[in-house]
């Protein structure tokens, strides 16, 4: 279904624009050859989340400082550092992640860039046991000269719950995958938000495959755009046969800053069962004058006045965080970014 | 009331595919297969100009070195180029001078599918009716084409392409290929290479077309591919509204229909084109048999202010992969697409529309109803791009799904590129099952399943029926209620 993986060290495998899954992300037009090497290296502890605690698990420039999986019976916070460090060379991460039945998990997965030119990939295998709850966080922090691909695949058990964020703002080439295979009886939120500006490139990709009854999977995704920016959103909701009562809905809403900013969108339906209310809705636009008129008509600023505005849109995605903390640290990262 | 009664109406006058009898008429064929000298066999039955040969030749040598598209969502047997026959003629002498001397086989053929040929009996009924020229196509070549001397006193020239090569070779050499280039895709090569007949439509500066123009295609004979190529021209200023209807036999082999439409719209000028595609859907418990439906339309909105609308009603064809476009070139330019898909039995639809905005000011507005019943499969595919220039580009778009019964599907697909901050794009999409209720309650109200099915269909698909011409959307509306017959229960 999906193109080949890419891999590093195998120049074929990086996709350019042909590859259907690619077509807005063209890795091959950036990236001919295999980078080499980078070299070990290490970080001190911390990383943005390092305000909220949990256990730190670091990979730099693909090596784990530590365990390679992280395996959750009852509660816990782990903080998923991936950092890169040096110019001009590249690396792959793996980690496999395994909720038992009925454990919990709060994920702060950041990807954080302490050098130019790096190429990044990284592969997280995900499994969550029946009634289980991952609470996931992504955040990233890199140069705009790097690439970034990352690729989650996640597998749902019954009555489980997957409640993502990713918060990114693009580097030279990013890409945050996520595949869900969803048994049906479970719920997933994944949201997402970029603020790209200069000539960032983010890429929001999902699917998830409804595969059993009654599976509940919510998607919103909001963006900004600036400057020569490009931000590319690629959604798709799969109703297997059988897949009966599925409620799926996708939003992907974007704003456009600039003349020569760009947004791609794919949001897409495929249903094999008929009992099912599947539903997306996609908007790209500039901000909308009228509300900007009526708040310089009450004496606030443009540059103000469109400042709040973006601000308010993008919020709605923060908003839905349920944690408070969390949510104030994403909510300070946009306020940051829009700055 | 009267939705019901039309209903119940609609569906007591229901039954099978009612256009897959077959007209025993001497076809002369050319010789099976596809080659160059096919190509020079059917330029030289069409008496053409050299120029359209060597485009012919051209168009052949680029498809040769192309590839098969697959990227639709549609599995279906591979076609053998080489088995096909690429021209079908019904024997006749010279060209028919007038309707006396057409096969009264081929007339009878028209009267049975409810076409008028006779100026007279079009005329016959209420004055003030509406009138519609009619273009007939048969096989590989049109058979008459009426109202053609009123027309030209409007100046309006509305004949079979092959004429209008031979008695307007400028204008068709200044246009034909203008809007889908011949390398534009695998089959839009195919057709340029072979194509055999079709319409020409030229509107003149500042003309409204006084009637309906129509073309009314057939496939009759077996083992023949069907490629017409239909080219319209709107000048300055100018308005017409095409029809374009299409039946075919009922047989159980796969007959591959390969067609190109390309429209032309100038400063301020209007075309609205609507279709009702009936080609026969295959058999719908085993799949066999069925038109491959592979079409390209496109419309080149190079004038400013001008407008193009699609309407569609897709019920026919065993597979359909068809995309009618704009590209929105002029300052304030307009594309519409009005599209109803219903896929039944085994059939499989992939279709949708690209609205380029290349313009200024430009806006388009797609609105795409499927409905996928039995055992078949239904995509929307479209694609909404905005280009650097095309400030204050606008698109609305909303597609909805509605599936009937467990072993159908419905994809949606569409692509929304946005390169400009001054660009405003919607786009919603649904997709939802026949509500349990409603036909609870029509069938309580006295409805049969099937009427109740019918009438719920109509009210779905009701935003696009409004956008046909009358005479069509009647017709229309019996046809969404035939091709689901056997959907529920």
């Amino acid at each position: 279904m999906m193109a080949a993986r890419v891999n590093l060290a195998d120049a074929t495998t990086f996709p350019s624009r042909r590859v259907e899954e690619w077509k807005y992300t063209d890795l091959h037009r950036i990236l001919r050859e295999t980078p080499p090497s980078s070299p070990e290296a290490t970080v001190a502890p911390g990383g943005p989340f390092a305000a909220l605690g949990g256990e730190e698990l670091a990979f730099v420039n693909g090596r784990a400082t530590g365990a390679t999986q992280i395996v959750v019976e009852g509660e816990t916070t782990v903080r998923l550092r991936f950092v890169s460090t040096t110019e001009g060379t590249g690396h792959e991460a793996a980690c496999r992640i395994e909720l038992k039945p009925g454990a919990r998990l709060l994920l702060l997965e950041s990807y954080e860039g302490q050098a130019p030119r790096y190429v990044s990939n990284v592969v997280l295998d995900i499994t969550l046991g029946d009634h289980a709850r991952l609470d996931r966080i992504v955040l990233t922090d890199e140069p705009d000269s790097a690439i970034s691909l990352a690729r989650a695949d996640v597998r749902l058990g019954r009555k489980a719950d997957l409640v993502q964020t990713t918060l990114t703002n693009g580097a030279r080439l990013l890409r945050q995958e996520i595949h869900v295979a969803h048994p049906g009886a479970a719920f997933a939120h994944i949201d997402g938000l970029y603020v790209l500006d200069g000539k960032r490139h983010a890429d929001l990709t999902s699917t998830v495959t409804h595969s059993g009854v009654d599976g509940i999977t919510s998607q919103l995704t909001k963006g900004v755009v600036k400057d020569e920016a490009r931000g590319v959103f690629q959604g798709q909701i799969v109703v297997r046969e059988g897949a009966d009562g599925t409620d799926a809905r996708m939003g992907h809403h974007a704003l456009i800053l600039s003349d020569r900013g760009e947004v791609d969108a794919k949001p897409e339906l495929e249903i094999y069962a008929d009992d099912v209310a599947c539903a997306h809705g996609n908007t790209v636009g500039s901000l909308d004058q009228n509300a900007l008129f009526y708040m310089r008509s009450r004496g606030i600023p443009e540059a103000q006045a469109r400042a709040m505005l973006t601000e308010a849109f993008l919020a709605e995605v923060t908003d839905r965080i349920g944690r408070e903390d969390l949510r104030d640290l994403c909510r300070a990262w946009l306020v940051e970014r829009l700055g | 009331m009267a939705a019901v009664r039309e209903t119940v109406q609609a569906v007591q006058s229901l039954e099978k595919y009612k256009h897959g009898f077959v007209t025993d008429v001497e076809t002369e064929f050319a010789p099976r297969g596809l080659n160059h000298d096919i190509v020079r066999f059917i330029s030289e039955k069409k008496g053409e100009p050299p120029w359209m040969l060597d485009w012919r030749l051209a168009a052949f040598d680029r498809w040769l070195a192309m590839e098969e598209p697959h990227w639709a969502k549609l599995h279906y047997e591979p076609v053998d180029y080489q088995a096909l026959y690429y021209y079908a003629a019904p024997k006749t002498k010279e060209g028919p001078k007038s309707l006396d001397e057409v096969d009264p086989e081929i007339l009878e053929t028209y009267r049975k599918l409810g076409i008028p040929l006779k100026e007279q009996e079009v005329l016959a009924g209420v004055q003030g009716a509406p009138r519609v020229a009619v273009d007939a196509v048969f096989d590989s070549v049109s058979v008459v084409t009426t109202f053609r001397e009123e027309l030209s006193k409007a100046g309006v020239i509305f004949m079979p392409l092959s004429e209008a090569v031979r008695e307007y070779p400028d204008l068709v050499r200044q246009y034909l290929g203008t809007v889908v280039p011949v390398s534009d895709n695998y089959f839009a090569a195919l057709n340029s290479a072979v194509f055999s007949d079709g319409s020409f439509v030229y509107i003149p500066p500042g003309v409204r077309c006084p009637m309906e123009l129509s073309t009314y295609f057939r496939m009759n004979a077996q083992s023949t591919g069907q490629f017409e190529r239909t080219l319209i021209i709107a000048d300055k200023g100018a308005y017409v509204s095409y029809l374009e209807g299409c039946t075919a036999p009922m047989r159980d082999e796969n007959q591959l229909h390969a067609a190109v439409v390309e429209l032309v719209a100038l400063d301020d000028a209007e075309i609205k084109y609507s279709t009702v595609q009936n080609w026969w859907p295959g058999d719908p418990e085993t799949g066999k048999g069925g038109i491959y439906n592979f079409v390209t339309k496109r419309a080149d909105c190079r004038g400013d202010r001008s407008k193009v609308s699609w309407t569609q009603v897709e019920t026919g064809s065993a597979v359909t992969w068809k995309y009618p476009s704009c590209l929105l070139k002029g300052d304030g330019a307009v594309g519409e697409f009005y599209s109803i898909a219903i896929t039944n039995g085994r059939q499989q639809a992939d279709t949708g529309t690209k609205m380029v905005h290349l313009g200024p000011n430009t806006r388009s507005r797609i609105i795409s109803k499927g409905v996928s019943a039995g055992r078949s499969a239904n995509t929307y595919r479209g694609l909404v791009s905005a280009h650097p220039k095309a400030r204050g580009a606008r698109n609305f778009t909303q597609c909805d799904s509605l599936l009937i019964g467990k072993e159908c599907a419905a994809h949606t697909v569409p692509y929304i590129e946005a390169r400009n901050g001054s660009a405003q794009f919607e786009h919603e999409a649904t997709t939802t099952r026949l509500s349990e209720d409603q036909l609870f309650y029509a069938m309580q109200r006295g409805l049969s399943q099937e009427e109740a099915v019918a009438l719920l269909v109509g009210g779905f698909v009701r935003d696009v029926l409004q956008q046909l011409p009358m005479e069509f959307a009647v017709e229309a509306q019996k046809l969404v209620a035939i091709s689901l017959e056997g959907s529920v229960g």
